[in-house]
């Protein structure tokens, strides 16, 4: 029987401490640094966003500097906006709503400090690398292996926090937003460790563990787990705690919340591949992504019915309410892309919109319109209770809601149009049965006027958030600020009779969540470590073509160029298998044909052309041109031009190492190799720079354009290139 | 505003919302109905506990009819605290209330706010759905009884009594909960890895994935077997023991063979198996079972005497009282009975003014006044003063309770299963045996090869997800429609009885007639605004029930006057002196001194200033639309009147009821139903009292009527909410429909099946097929229930009250 | 493709450990009642209307 268990379990006097009502203090601080620094990060990742989105309209706007060119921003707009932005919004809500549902503060201030300014540093040490080059060029994880190793221990402080939280709590029942933030932080760690596997090269430099389709498939489980685990199920849980709150009326149906929970928490995690279709992987792989994702409507609506149907009744208040109209456009948006996404990744569908600014569109509806609006909706909310005082203005909330909005929409709208009209143009054919617009600029200068129009949108909503950061700096004038908020609660005793009786997962679990969450994560890293061993062990059994060669230390470097300037982010190497695609770019891609790419550099946007059979398809000569003035050789091109890369003396220090390394992950260069690599470097820097000299150009063999030059010479010229001109 | 023009317009109570009559109270100009109301106010106002009143409007309970101060007296008795605890050391004790009156956020926030009331409870945790709170205190600074009194004084009175504990008892199914998930989660999971299979992955999947998978998935398929599909299995088994194959057998087979093939498939490396369909089937299975067994947690549908009675009572030994747990009263105890107070046992009126309302127990509408050495029967409710009794029989057999005795309260509950399911299920099996029987045959001779893989194919797919998934479903949807109009069905079989039943058995107070509740018809001269009053200022201050009816029947407000030497004669009738002019009213005798025959009818004689005016004639006040739902019911039923009171209605009500009889003691009642079963019938009795306890049991399907839901109804298969009454016949005709939507969906799923087996037979049933039909049978079975009895109850039912609790 | 057994692996991984975590959940009595918790975080902040001298101190001291 419970009771003479309890008795037993400690002596009364205990009890009765530990039964007393006792009074603590929440602690506000942690919230206003992290509430802070999301608008402030927002603000900087949205203008990074708006001049990347110009850029595309007037290539002049990169102002020929290495460090602002679209390929570097792009990833610094991404990373800020998702890690930054985002991320300073979850801890915010959940900073602010763990303690008051736990009713208990934080475990430890300075592990909250330590998470604020641990995490602060990282983004600044993103907002530095990027920008100068230092990427992994893996999407959403481009920052380097000493920022991986950080963001890993600051999440570590973070989770340890949360737990030891969650354990000294004085609610018995965990709401449904503490699972949210439960799974959130278990999966966000699992991807980012098993993504970041890759190998130092040296500092700021390393080379992914995986090669090709497998590190493509790696990257996208990974890529399509951080929007699902980081842009989701955290704010699926802030959507519970905030929208009743602000609507003050419980949650439309819990029980459904529960069942949303555990429904999506069971087959998330498998709906990576279908950002993959078409692409060099095994049919059943693809399909099996896109099932799950199709699964997934079920659970991901029903959360947004759940949040919808809450305010049912209360449309009144939303009338007057800024705050709710931010969280209905957010949960309506949440609705749209989680229903877009499913039908994106059907295969015909896909193989419209893969490669677009369909994908853009999809993916700002989701960031502007759920992400943002939610986090809006959360600071107005957040802001005057913090400093115990009302907002300063509802007029001018008003007014960003419907600025904001707008933005949406002319973000979103011009983008759908410019992806629909490129992939036709691209797959129309004429009569004859040749392409209607061979040359993929015409395609571009097609949809410029729409880039203008994003940029617009941009703007809009981005003078929204001003609008916001005005309105909440005021409002903290008005106020003074609530450091310590009383509260008071009774700890939870002993004293509790089991709704069951005795059972063995009683037994092992009650109210032992962290010891739990501690063994299932050992249990998580054993097997993954379990589950690594075959990797090594097992050759690679992807078909192998004799005729595929490692790079030469020219490639090599070139490449590792190549993804210093971020050129995956405007083009693709992955040419599928449509007769538009062969026709255009020439054989399509085999997966063999990657095995020696550590990282793979498919891309997932095609801005400009795709380069997988660029190769020998242009004199170097006209690389050399292209990439000193793009407009020379095809009028009209937005692509930025690259000066410095004609001035840099290319670095060979590194060369052995990278040879090393390469070996270590299994490309084949012969023992020793490394010690004449740069010879040979040399050697082919110099037949490429009198080959130029033929067609009149003087440069310098140790120039860093040289060795790119010879990257693009080379792709994808291993496998006989037939068709395609 | 101005005083007077509130005193115009009708101000609502700011603690419960009712009107503020004769008896409002101002106070810092808010306004209450009454003086309990006031306190409340007062006493949450200095606690700081206002949220109260934010959190929802006036949500208070009405204070009127505070209990007596000396009601919790027992509960200082240890040998009665003892089993109400869940828990009790030296310092701490947790006990768990229910409280009938928790109804809105405001109750949840006030009862877990108590420890501001009083430093002696340290936690209070409600549990709203089922009206229960937890309550952690300390024994030296808090007792049991001041802790429930201190709940009833704001409102929330706990129901304490023997079956308290009993009621606890009754949860939620967690083990169901985690079979559920245990299945869905590996269902999902299953699935995956078989989806390679699905696209012939022959060319696609290299041999070591197939593999990798296969375990994965076999793994994977162990729980599901063992623990989610357990239940299946054993009842299965028990329909095997008792020679009968109920629905679980057949799907016990195709369980164990869908197993077993797997396994021998998987390892032996010749297929993939059929795990996914496997853990499909328990997971849809498991998902109708838990859907049907909706519950409304916070009813309870069998209780006996023992819920209705106190817990304790106050004996009278050698003239000091002290409360006696109910069990120890023992025959010749004498007992203090007080207002308000329930008899416990027959006994002998010692003395004391005796007026007994035995409405709830025999149907007698009036209230009765007993004299010295009468017999009061146990269940009477004591009204106006304390009266003393001893004790004739003990607890257990006297005249009600004795009902209990009768072994229609001992027999088992008839098995759980639909029977329409069982009838079908039964000649199901046999069908899927002899067609295996035939496969078998006929591949012997064809390809012999290929027996096995063809007989469990058919036992595969003959398995009856659908056909299994159609009643739950069904009567899943219809426990919750009936919920939702105020009807609480105990579980799903009460539908298929409802359907059934043929006979419908009334009874009279309370079921066809308002508990208690009179109307007193003035009969003689038209009484003046002036003589209204005088007679308001006298009936007014009277207890008597009969009083408080004419009262009710007077102008509002019109009590004005404060009657002098006020005499009340129990029994008899009152009689004060109002504004100088002498008031009578009360029984003939009293009033006109002499006898005016006419038995059975009420009459209470009006006298003012020595003129006889006239007399009130109190009648029952029937349920609203009660004639047209008679007219309704007699249509397709024969009807039946029991009451336990007299016949004075009987010229009334005969053009209702086929049969009328009046004076039915309980166990008449019981037998009477039992002669109706004898004669072959289906009757189904509907009634609200302890009296018709027994009817409601022996009856095929019990029906029980209850103006608040949460508070007692005798033990039956459903409780109707009053002022539902008269959607009987809707609810009838609907359970009706409900069948033949499941036999609709049988057919069905029959069709599924034949495709299904088309396939088996042939020997072409390949994973895939079986993994697209079972789910794909079972969703479209679903979807079809679901559109069914959506438009059908659209066209009977029109909007549902405001005042349902449950959704 | 051997990266898949490293995902299919983890993902299970994850998964079972999540299905862990629901045992436990509803095995403690979690979701034993599955309506009063969704009203009971709408009350909060109820100390805030005045706050107390140590409460003031306590922000001045940080102030």
């Amino acid at each position: 029987m419970a009771s003479n268990l309890v008795k037993t379990s400690e002596d009364p006097d205990k009890q009765l401490q530990k039964a007393h009502l006792e009074t603590f203090y929440y602690d506000n601080t942690i919230v206003r640094l992290f509430a802070g620094a999301t608008t402030i990060w927002g603000l900087i990742g949205m203008l990074v966003g708006l001049t990347a989105a110009l850029q595309l309209v007037f290539p002049a706007l990169n102002f020929e500097l290495e460090f602002i060119t679209f390929g570097r921003i792009r990833p610094l707009h991404t990373n800020a906006v998702i890690f930054a932005f985002v991320g300073n919004g979850i801890f915010t809500g959940v900073y602010y709503s763990l303690q008051r549902l736990c009713k208990a503060r934080m475990y430890s201030d300075v592990l909250s400090r330590i998470n604020f300014w641990g995490w602060q540093l990282i983004i600044l040490s993103a907002v530095i690398t990027l920008p100068l080059g230092f990427t992994t060029s893996k999407e959403y994880a481009e920052l380097e292996w000493p920022i991986d190793i950080a963001i890993t221990i600051i999440w570590v402080v973070f989770g340890w926090n949360m737990f030891a939280t969650i354990l000294k709590r004085r609610e018995r029942h965990l709401y449904v937003a503490i699972w949210f933030y439960i799974a959130t932080f278990v999966t966000v760690a699992v991807l980012h460790l098993v993504n970041s596997f890759e190998l130092p090269v040296s500092f700021m430099k390393s080379y992914s563990w995986y090669a090709g389709v497998q590190d493509a498939l790696v990257q996208w489980w990974y890529g399509h787990n951080a929007v699902a685990f980081f842009l989701t199920t955290p704010y699926l849980g802030l959507m519970y705690y905030f929208v009743p709150k602000a609507a003050n009326r419980p949650v439309y149906s819990y029980r459904l919340s529960i069942i949303h929970f555990w429904a999506l928490i069971f087959i998330y995690i498998w709906a990576g591949p279908h950002h993959l279709l078409y692409n060099a992987l095994p049919d059943w792989v693809q399909s099996l992504g896109v099932v799950f994702s199709i699964m997934l409507i079920a659970p991901s609506w029903g959360g947004m019915l759940n949040g919808l149907l809450t305010l049912r009744g209360a449309w009144d208040k939303v009338r007057e309410d800024p705050i709710l109209k931010f969280m209905v456009v957010a949960i309506t948006a949440y609705g749209m892309a989680t229903f877009e996404g499913p039908m994106l990744s059907l295969k015909n569908v896909n193989a419209i919109a893969h490669f677009t600014d369909w994908i853009v569109a999809h993916v700002h509806v989701g960031g502007l319109g759920w992400n943002g609006f939610l986090t809006f909706g959360m600071l107005y909310y957040l802001v005057p209770r913090l400093y115990n005082t009302r907002l300063y203005s509802i007029k001018l909330a008003n007014a960003h809601f419907w600025i904001g909005t707008m933005g949406i929409i002319f973000y979103a709208l011009p983008m759908y149009w410019a992806g629909f009209t490129q992939s036709l143009m691209w797959k129309e054919f004429t009569k004859e049965g040749l392409l209607a617009y061979p040359n993929f600029l015409e395609t571009v200068t097609q949809i410029r006027p729409m880039y203008a129009l994003r940029a617009g949108g941009g703007a809009l909503y981005i003078t929204g958030v001003i609008i916001m950061m005005f309105n909440l700096i005021k409002t903290t004038m008005t106020g003074t600020f609530q450091r310590e908020e009383k509260a008071q609660a009774v700890a939870l005793s002993k004293v509790y009779q089991d709704p069951k009786g005795e059972h063995w997962h009683r037994r092992i679990f009650e109210r032992r969540p962290v010891a739990l969450l501690f063994w299932s994560l050992i249990a998580i890293l054993i097997g993954g470590l379990v589950e690594m061993i075959p990797t090594f062990l097992i050759k690679s059994n992807v078909p192998t073509i004799s005729s595929v060669k490692p790079y030469t230390p020219l490639e090599l470097q070139g490449r590792d160029l190549y993804i210093r300037e971020g050129c995956n982010n405007c083009h693709s190497q992955m040419v599928r298998p449509f007769r538009s695609e062969t026709e255009r770019y020439g054989e399509y891609a085999k997966a063999g044909e990657f095995v020696y790419d550590h990282p793979f550099l498919w891309g997932s946007k095609r801005t400009g052309p795709d380069l997988l059979r660029v190769g020998a398809k242009y004199p170097d000569s006209w690389h050399f041109h292209h990439m000193l003035d793009p407009e020379s050789m095809s009028p009209g091109s937005i692509m930025p031009p690259y000066p410095w890369m004609f001035e840099k003396v290319l670095d060979t220090t590194q060369t052995a190492n990278k040879i090393n390394a390469m070996r270590v992950l299994g490309v084949p260069y012969p023992t020793g190799y490394e010690n004449q690599a740069n010879a040979d470097l040399r050697q082919q820097a110099q037949k490429i720079a009198e080959n130029l000299k033929e067609s009149g150009i003087e440069i310098k063999a140790d120039k860093e354009i040289v060795a790119l030059i010879a990257y693009l010479q080379r792709l994808g010229t291993d496998i006989k290139v037939t068709g395609g001109k | 505003m101005t005083a007077l023009t509130i005193e115009k317009i009708h101000v609502h109570c700011e603690h419960c919302g009712d009107l503020c009559g004769q008896e409002k109270v101002v106070w810092h100009s808010h306004y209450f109905c009454c003086q309990g109301c006031q306190t409340v106010y007062e006493l949450l106002h200095e606690n700081e506990l206002n949220t109260y009143y934010q959190l929802e409007s006036k949500p208070g309970i009405n204070r009127k009819h505070l209990p007596g101060s000396q009601k919790y007296t027992y509960l200082a008795h240890p040998d009665i605290m003892a089993p109400l605890f869940d828990f009790q050391d030296t310092h701490l004790a947790k006990i768990t209330l229910f409280i009938p009156a928790i109804h809105c956020s405001s109750c949840i926030w006030l009862l877990e706010n108590l420890h501001r009331l009083h430093e002696g409870i340290l936690h209070a945790h409600v549990d709203f759905p089922k009206k229960k709170v937890s309550i952690t205190f300390q024994m030296e600074q808090l007792t049991l009884r001041a802790l429930v009194e201190l709940l009833s004084t704001l409102g929330y009175e706990p129901e304490i009594n023997l079956a308290t504990k009993a009621i606890q008892k009754t949860r939620t199914d967690t083990g169901l909960i985690l079979k559920i998930g245990i299945a869905g989660f590996c269902f999902g999971n299953t699935m995956l890895l078989s989806l390679p299979e699905y696209l012939d992955a022959q060319a696609l999947i290299s041999p070591e994935y197939k593999q990798f998978f296969g375990y994965l998935n076999l793994l994977l398929a162990v729980p599901v077997f063992f623990y989610s599909a357990s239940d299946y299995f054993m009842s299965a088994w028990k329909g095997l023991r008792q020679r009968f194959f109920n629905i679980d057998v057949p799907i016990a087979l195709g369980i164990i063979v869908l197993f077993t093939r797997s396994v021998f498939e998987i390892i032996s490396g010749t297929g993939a198996g059929y795990i996914d369909s496997l853990t499909g089937l328990v997971f849809f299975l498991l998902i109708g079972k838990w859907y049907q067994s909706k519950t409304y947690q916070a009813l309870s549908y069998d209780r006996d005497y023992q819920s209705y009675f106190p817990v304790a009572v106050t004996v009278i030994d050698r003239g000091e009282e002290k409360s006696v747990p109910l069990q120890q009263v023992q025959v010749g105890d004498q007992l203090l009975v007080r207002h308000q107070e329930i008899i416990p046992a027959d006994a002998i009126l010692l003395e004391g003014d005796a007026l007994i309302d035995y409405s709830f127990v025999t149907g007698e509408s009036v209230p009765m006044k007993k004299d010295a050495n009468d017999l009061v029967y146990a269940g009477g409710r004591q009204i106006g003063s304390s009266m003393q009794i001893e004790v004739q029989k003990p607890v257990s057999n006297s005249y009600l309770t004795q009902l209990w005795n009768q072994e229609v309260f001992r027999k088992e509950p008839d098995s759980k299963v639909s029977s329409l399911v069982n009838a079908v299920s039964k000649y199901f099996t046999w069908g899927i045996l002899a067609l295996s029987m035939v496969t078998a045959v006929f591949w012997f001779f064809t390809d012999s090869t290929l027996i096995m893989k063809t007989v469990t194919s058919v036992l595969i797919v003959a398995c009856p997800c659908a056909l299994a998934l159609a009643a739950p479903f069904t009567f899943g949807h219809t426990i919750r429609l009936f919920g939702k109009f105020g009807l609480y069905l105990k579980n799903a079989e009460a539908i298929e009885k409802m359907a059934k039943a043929d006979q419908l058995v009334f009874d009279k107070t309370g079921t066809i007639t308002h508990t208690n509740t009179h109307y007193a018809v003035f009969v003689g001269k038209r009484l003046t605004d002036y003589e209204a009053c005088l007679l308001a200022s006298v009936v007014r201050n009277s207890l008597h029930p009969l009083s408080q009816i004419i009262y009710r029947t007077l102008p509002v407000n019109s009590a004005t006057y404060h009657p002098e030497n006020f005499n009340e004669v129990p029994g008899q009738g009152i009689c004060a002196l109002v504004d100088g002019k002498e008031v009578q009213l009360g029984s003939d005798v009293f009033v006109l001194g002499e006898k005016q025959g006419e038995p059975g009818s009420t009459k209470v004689y009006v006298k003012i200033d020595g003129m006889v005016k006239g007399y009130y004639s109190l009648e029952n006040t029937y349920r609203t639309h009660f004639p047209q739902v008679m007219r309704i019911l007699r249509k397709d039923y024969k009807t039946h009147l029991l009451s336990g009171d007299n016949d004075r209605e009987k010229e009334k009500l005969t053009p209702y009821f086929s049969e009328l009889h009046f004076d039915q003691s309980p166990v008449d009642k019981l037998q009477y139903l039992q002669h109706l079963e004898e004669q072959g019938a289906y009757p189904a009795m509907i009634g609200d009292g302890l009296n018709d306890a027994g009817a409601l049991k022996q009856s095929k399907l019990g029906i029980a009527i209850a103006d608040q839901v949460y508070h007692f109804s005798p033990a039956c298969d459903a409780i109707l909410h009053a002022i539902q009454f008269s959607r009987l016949p809707t609810y009838l005709q609907f359970s009706k429909t409900s069948m033949r939507i499941v036999k609709t969906a049988f057919g069905l799923s029959f069709l599924y099946n034949l495709v299904g087996l088309s396939f088996a037979v042939s020997g072409l049933l390949t994973p895939l097929v079986a993994a697209i039909l079972m789910p794909l049978s079972s969703v479209s079975i679903v979807g079809f229930i679901t559109l069914a009895v959506n438009i059908k109850a659209r066209s009977l039912f029109k909007k549902p009250d405001k005042n349902q609790f449950f959704s | 493709m051997s990266a898949l057994y490293l995902l299919i692996g983890i993902s299970l991984f994850v998964a079972v450990s999540f299905l862990i975590a629901f045992l436990w959940a509803s095995g403690s009595g979690q979701y034993e009642d599955d309506y009063t918790p969704s009203v009971r975080i709408l009350f909060d902040e109820k100390l805030q209307e005045k706050p107390d001298q140590q409460t003031k101190e306590l922000n001045q001291i940080t102030e």
